[in-house]
């Protein structure tokens, strides 16, 4: 049978056992099994094995459990308080004034935390109230939160980018620094957004500002000092070589539980939680990876994106036509599944494609994580949407189309990364060298 | 019976995440020994069979919390009856992909032991020692879902759903990824 036609019938399945309401890592196993099964003379219990066992007992991978409990220690601590206490004095100058904590602290916390909901909830949890409490537009409130919530994936650490590197085969440092100036990027494009919305409606920001001297401003800059001694600490001792960006992870933990214990926001109940939730997890992203991996296997044996990358590069589409296309799937793909399972049950079909028509692996990271971050507030499945709907006691609709503007201003920034490729790759290039993949 | 299963699903998620606290404690080993010009042997493969340990051992619980991902878009819009018979549906082929699991990691940890193969690292112990958290793993999670099987079999409503719906009465928000 022709290879396409075997892919054609795999995919179909697939969406089937999705749809019916098959767990995801399930669905993928039943489609590699299948396509093993009938479609080539390789063992699919075998098989089933290898990927299962290779892609969980990894030393590369055991990062992203630590990251993710890091991520839990902290939304158990008074952080967030402290980071708005702190971040208010220095932002009432701007147009739209305290709106833009909601960017600067999700920007900030995005860099110890390397999940999208947890951000965006620990840093809702104090500035949604404290921001509704002030008068300010609980709209436009919301959309900017559910926005920059997403930067904890593009910022580094990163979960969504450690599942990206371990399927795509690239290192994680790289992917790691890659995501700092598109980051950056899209905090200005979120501010910028804020700053026109606040000079075109006038009357929707408050006018009072707390009046206060530099030297308490100052002191009122301290309560940063934690977080950001914790992002020192974590980039440092990954930056410098003390430790690996895996072990970096374990350093992670570490710092988050000296916060959370001089804060004395540590109990032993808070300390329990965070490891339970932190385990199931990891548990589900580990499952999903071990699906996806057997689903690769099975790729492989079947030839199936070897003969769609040929196909792509004999049919002569430009580069940017193939991105385009790439780009409207996810957006998709996003609104109905995960991002983590988007990554995985794409990138053993798309990455050979990419590689084909010449586009570099780490760049196509970013892009691809970015467009799961537009995934996280695209209804009717955005976990950005999920958080703050409970938050804010609002309907999904409206959240979702808060959001509106914010999910624009990631358009944007897809097409400014797509147009000047070095912002994403520059930096990766030049701590790392060109030729380390 | 129910009292001994959930036990049973507390006990292996506890171990897993001792396992991922295990990870923490010897990652930071590792990095603090080389400051020192010592070499922790083989840290990396524990780290790995600590991983993998840690994620097979939780999956029975976190099936039952409902955390495993699917997707909902189409059965969250079915009417009760008919959603009643997809569930009936999905959770019977989920029985068959976890017995099939399970089989096919107990018959390879078996052919490990029986040709008494040997871990490919610095810490030489038989294979099948980490690879039976597999085995275990698979067992407790194809008990838990065929326990969920038999629950919405007999017309009560699985573990998963009730904390979905507890979720959308207002939730740990820390959990979501």
């Amino acid at each position: 049978m022709d290879t396409l036609a075997i892919g054609a019938i795999l995919f179909a399945l697939l969406i089937v056992l999705l749809a019916g309401g098959l767990w995801i890592a399930m669905a993928m196993s039943v489609v590699a099994w299948f396509g093993l099964q009938f479609f080539t003379s390789s063992p699919p219990d075998v098989n089933l094995f290898q990927a299962f066992w290779g892609s969980s007992a990894s030393w590369t991978l055991a990062a992203l459990p630590m990251f993710v409990w890091m991520g839990e220690i902290l939304f158990r601590t008074r952080l967030s308080e402290e980071m708005f206490k702190g971040l208010t004095p220095w932002l009432g100058w701007l147009p739209g004034r305290l709106m833009h904590v909601n960017i600067f602290g999700c920007a900030i916390f995005a860099a110890v935390c390397g999940s999208s909901a947890a951000t965006c909830a620990t840093i809702g949890k104090v500035a949604l109230p404290e921001l509704k409490k002030r008068g300010y537009d609980e709209r436009t409130s919301l959309g900017s939160l559910c926005g920059a919530g997403t930067l904890g994936l593009l910022i580094p650490p990163s979960i969504i980018m450690i599942v990206y590197a371990v399927a795509a085969e690239v290192s994680i440092l790289k992917m790691f620094l890659a995501g700092v100036f598109p980051g950056a990027l899209l905090v200005s494009l979120f501010s910028g957004y804020i700053v026109v919305w606040a000079l075109l409606n006038p009357g929707k920001t408050p006018t009072a500002v707390e009046e206060m001297s530099f030297g308490e401003r100052v002191r009122r800059a301290k309560n940063l000092i934690p977080c950001l001694v914790l992002i020192g600490f974590v980039m440092g001792v990954m930056f410098t070589g003390i430790a690996t960006a895996t072990e970096a992870a374990a350093f992670g933990v570490f710092g988050a539980l000296a916060i959370a214990w001089w804060s004395g926001t540590l109990t032993r109940e808070s300390f329990l939680t965070s490891l339970m939730g932190a385990t199931r997890l990891s548990c589900m992203i580990l499952f999903i990876l071990a699906g996806a991996s057997m689903l690769s296997s099975c790729m492989a044996f079947t030839g199936i994106p070897r003969a769609l990358a040929e196909w792509v590069a004999a049919s002569q589409f430009s580069p940017y036509a193939l991105i385009l296309v790439l780009a409207v799937i996810y957006l998709l793909l996003g609104m109905a599944i995960d991002g983590i399972s988007m990554i995985v049950l794409t990138t053993s079909i798309v990455l050979p494609m990419i590689e084909a028509a010449g586009f570099d692996l780490i760049w196509f990271g970013i892009f691809i994580v970015i467009l799961v971050e537009i995934a996280q507030i695209t209804p009717p499945v955005g976990f950005n949407l999920f958080v703050l709907q409970t938050m804010a006691k609002r309907e999904a609709n409206y959240v979702a189309r808060a959001a509106i503007p914010f999910f624009f201003m990631m358009v944007l920034a897809i097409v400014v990364v797509s147009a000047f490729p070095a912002i994403a790759t520059w930096l990766p290039d030049a701590v790392l060298g060109v030729t380390k993949k | 019976m129910r009292r001994f299963l959930d036990r049973l699903y507390a006990a292996a998620a506890w171990l897993a995440a001792a396992c991922l606290a295990s990870i923490a404690l010897v990652m930071l080993a590792q990095a603090g020994m080389r400051e020192f010009g010592l070499l922790l042997r083989g840290a990396d493969d524990i780290v790995g069979w600590l991983c993998a340990a840690s994620a097979f051992l939780a999956l029975a619980a976190t099936f039952r919390h409902g955390e495993l991902v699917r997707v909902g878009l189409v059965i969250d819009r079915l009417s009760p009856a008919l959603r009643q018979r997809a569930e009936l549906g999905a959770l019977g082929v989920a029985v068959l992909v976890v017995g099939y699991i399970l089989w096919a990691a107990a018959s390879f940890v078996y052919q490990s032991w029986a040709f008494e193969e040997v871990a490919q690292g610095l810490i030489q112990i038989p294979i099948w020692i980490p690879q039976l958290s597999f085995v275990v793993g698979a067992l407790i999670f194809f008990v838990a879902v065929l326990d969920e099987f038999v629950v919405l079999a007999r017309g009560g409503t699985p573990a998963y759903r009730l904390v979905e719906e507890q979720h959308r009465a207002g939730m740990d928000l820390g959990e979501a990824p």
